[in-house]
């Protein structure tokens, strides 16, 4: 419990201290006196930089990261494997690539980028969800593994050549395009927090939960139909961000525990602070180009993964 | 709890289970016994209403056991079975909140405080916050009861929940299974496969051979040396023993 109370503590601290460095870092920084002062009205010039290109940044990465680690506990204890995570299952390239085929097929029109992600994903569930693959779990992650890549072949045979590419990520990203996403996150959280217990009960076998007269089918879809908003919302405004939703939460477990009422807020949290923290780094570091967040979270991610493979971290337990 | 002429079976094999008739009697502690695949788990689930059968009926306090929700069946029916898989680690009190849904709305959360008592019953209540990993499996066993009666059930069925105990943790496990049976008045439905424990702790036993019900009667009418040799297809010898009664012995040749 003290555990758990501290590593709250020590992340709300990080969110908040990386956060004010967000706002300071850029292009031209400012330090904590002049963000003050803007603050007070007296430098209206840093105001408006503040206020109009690093906060809605800085709020974009915040609640993707969140939902991006809440995305990938929720699939994990769905799937009962700790490697399930949209990215890896093809889900969000899914979504990539139906993005890119409904844009050159449709005119424009309101939201078409998540409908769009939202039904390349359920499609990604529709061919994970075969009864051998659920029940092995090195079986599922080689299976979305194949999805995944044919999933960006098929999006790189489509936009070679054709300029349709979308430039997603967080460049110069403004309010006007991150209020979606802030509207979906805040209510693809909310959800989270209160299915919360449904990712615990999903640790036993479907039988017994079956014999607690617990709708355990409908559960699972719901869960899933949760991960497909959250993961497609992200991948619409911001495209495909790899290996968050497998590194927070397993960082997470190591940290506040197994129950998924405290790994999911944790998760959220972590997430947040993750995602800014690459997002400022690639923003600052190479001035005054930057890195994506994607690259940066693929070059530290693939590491992270192989060692919790190897450190038998991955608990995929074969269903009967 | 009845079973009337019940026939179930996949529609391709043979049949599971042919023409069942027989009562669980109320408030008292029944044991299933017979061979491995004479259809005792088949019963189990019959009996939970987790299968229908394909003619024949199963009633449970007069309604027929279909008619009734999953949520319902909770209500008054629990299991326990040899061995429990887990996904992922748990804690004790979290295994024993799961016995708790079907009295909550699919998103409530359980107070620790809820299921307390339902520890304290299995004597764990201090082991609460531990994993349950961490306990010894006759210790889980016992969770895994809390867990049930914390369900509240009017029927406690136990599928084969000896097992995996040594002989320690199996005579432990029955002393509590008989002393819930006569201070909650919980009818019990077990499935055994140690015949004198089935003899020993069980008011009525239910002697099962490929899915037809040899025997039904309390312990000594089915404590006869040719009915159980024909019903396990293995010569047994009845032995008394001095202060202890009555106890089966399989013969095998040496």
């Amino acid at each position: 419990m003290i555990k758990e109370r501290v590593a709250y503590i020590l992340i709300c601290m990080a969110l908040i201290i990386t956060a004010i460095f967000a706002l300071m870092l850029g292009t031209q920084d400012f330090s904590v006196v002049q963000l003050w002062q803007a603050l007070m009205g007296e430098r209206p010039e840093i105001l408006s930089t503040v206020l109009n290109f690093r906060l809605p940044r800085i709020l974009a990465a915040m609640v993707a990261g969140g939902m991006l680690a809440s995305a990938g506990a929720i699939s994990q204890a769905v799937f009962r494997n700790r490697l399930a995570d949209p990215t890896i299952l093809g889900v969000t390239s899914a979504g990539e690539l139906f993005m890119l085929i409904g844009g050159m097929l449709l005119p424009v029109f309101s939201f078409q980028k998540q409908l769009f992600a939202l039904m390349g994903g359920l499609f990604a569930f529709a061919l994970l969800a075969n009864r051998k693959t659920l029940r092995q779990p090195y079986q599922l992650i080689i299976v979305g593994v194949a999805l995944n890549l044919t999933f960006m072949a098929l999006t790189q045979l489509f936009t070679k050549g054709i300029n349709v590419g979308t430039s997603l990520g967080f460049n110069g990203i403004t309010w006007s395009s991150v209020y979606v996403l802030l509207i979906n996150g805040f209510v693809g959280l909310v959800a989270v927090l209160l299915m919360a217990p449904w990712a615990n009960d999903l640790k036993l076998p479907d039988e017994q939960l079956s014999s607690v007269g617990v709708p355990v089918t409908a559960m699972r879809l719901g869960l899933l139909a949760l991960v497909v908003y959250l993961s497609a919302d992200v991948t619409a405004d911001v495209g495909t961000i790899p290996f968050i939703g497998i590194i927070v939460p397993n960082v997470a477990r190591y940290f506040v525990g197994h129950d998924y009422q405290t790994i999911l807020p944790f998760s959220m949290l972590s997430g947040a602070w993750l995602l800014l923290m690459v997002d400022t780094i690639g923003r600052i570091v190479i001035l005054p180009s930057e890195i994506s967040a994607a690259t940066i979270m693929a070059i530290i991610g693939g590491p992270f993964l192989i060692i919790l493979v190897q450190r038998g971290g991955f608990h995929g337990i074969k269903t009967r | 709890m009845e079973l009337k002429h019940v026939n179930y079976g996949y529609p391709v094999s043979e049949k599971l289970i042919k023409d069942f008739t027989a009562t669980v009697p109320n408030g008292k502690i029944l044991s299933i016994i017979g061979q491995n695949g004479a259809g005792k788990s088949t019963l189990l689930k019959l009996l939970m209403g987790s299968v229908s059968p394909d003619t024949g009926t199963v009633e449970l306090d007069g309604q027929l056991i279909e008619t009734l929700s999953k949520r319902q069946r909770a209500a008054k029916i629990a299991l326990v079975t040899q061995q429990h898989q887990v996904y992922d680690e748990m804690t004790v009190k979290e295994v024993v909140k799961t016995g708790r849904l079907p009295f909550h709305s699919l998103l409530a959360t359980i107070s620790d405080d809820e299921v307390r008592p339902f520890l304290r019953i299995v004597d764990l209540a201090a082991a609460m916050n531990r994993p349950l990993s961490s306990l010894s499996g006759g210790q889980q066993q016992r969770v895994w009861l809390a867990a049930a009666l914390a369900q509240e059930p009017q029927y406690l069925f136990l599928d084969e929940p000896t097992t995996y105990l040594d002989i320690r943790y199996q005579n432990e496990l029955m002393a509590l299974i008989q002393k819930l049976n006569a201070e909650q008045q919980l009818t019990v439905v077990m499935i055994l496969h140690d015949i004198n424990q089935a003899l020993k702790v069980s008011d009525q036993i239910w002697l099962v051979k490929s899915g037809q019900l040899v025997k039904a009667g309390p312990a000594d009418e089915i404590l006869n040396e040719q009915l159980l040799s024909n019903a396990f297809e293995l010569p047994v010898k009845i032995v008394n023993i001095e202060k202890y009664g009555p106890y089966v012995i399989q013969l095998t040749a040496s």
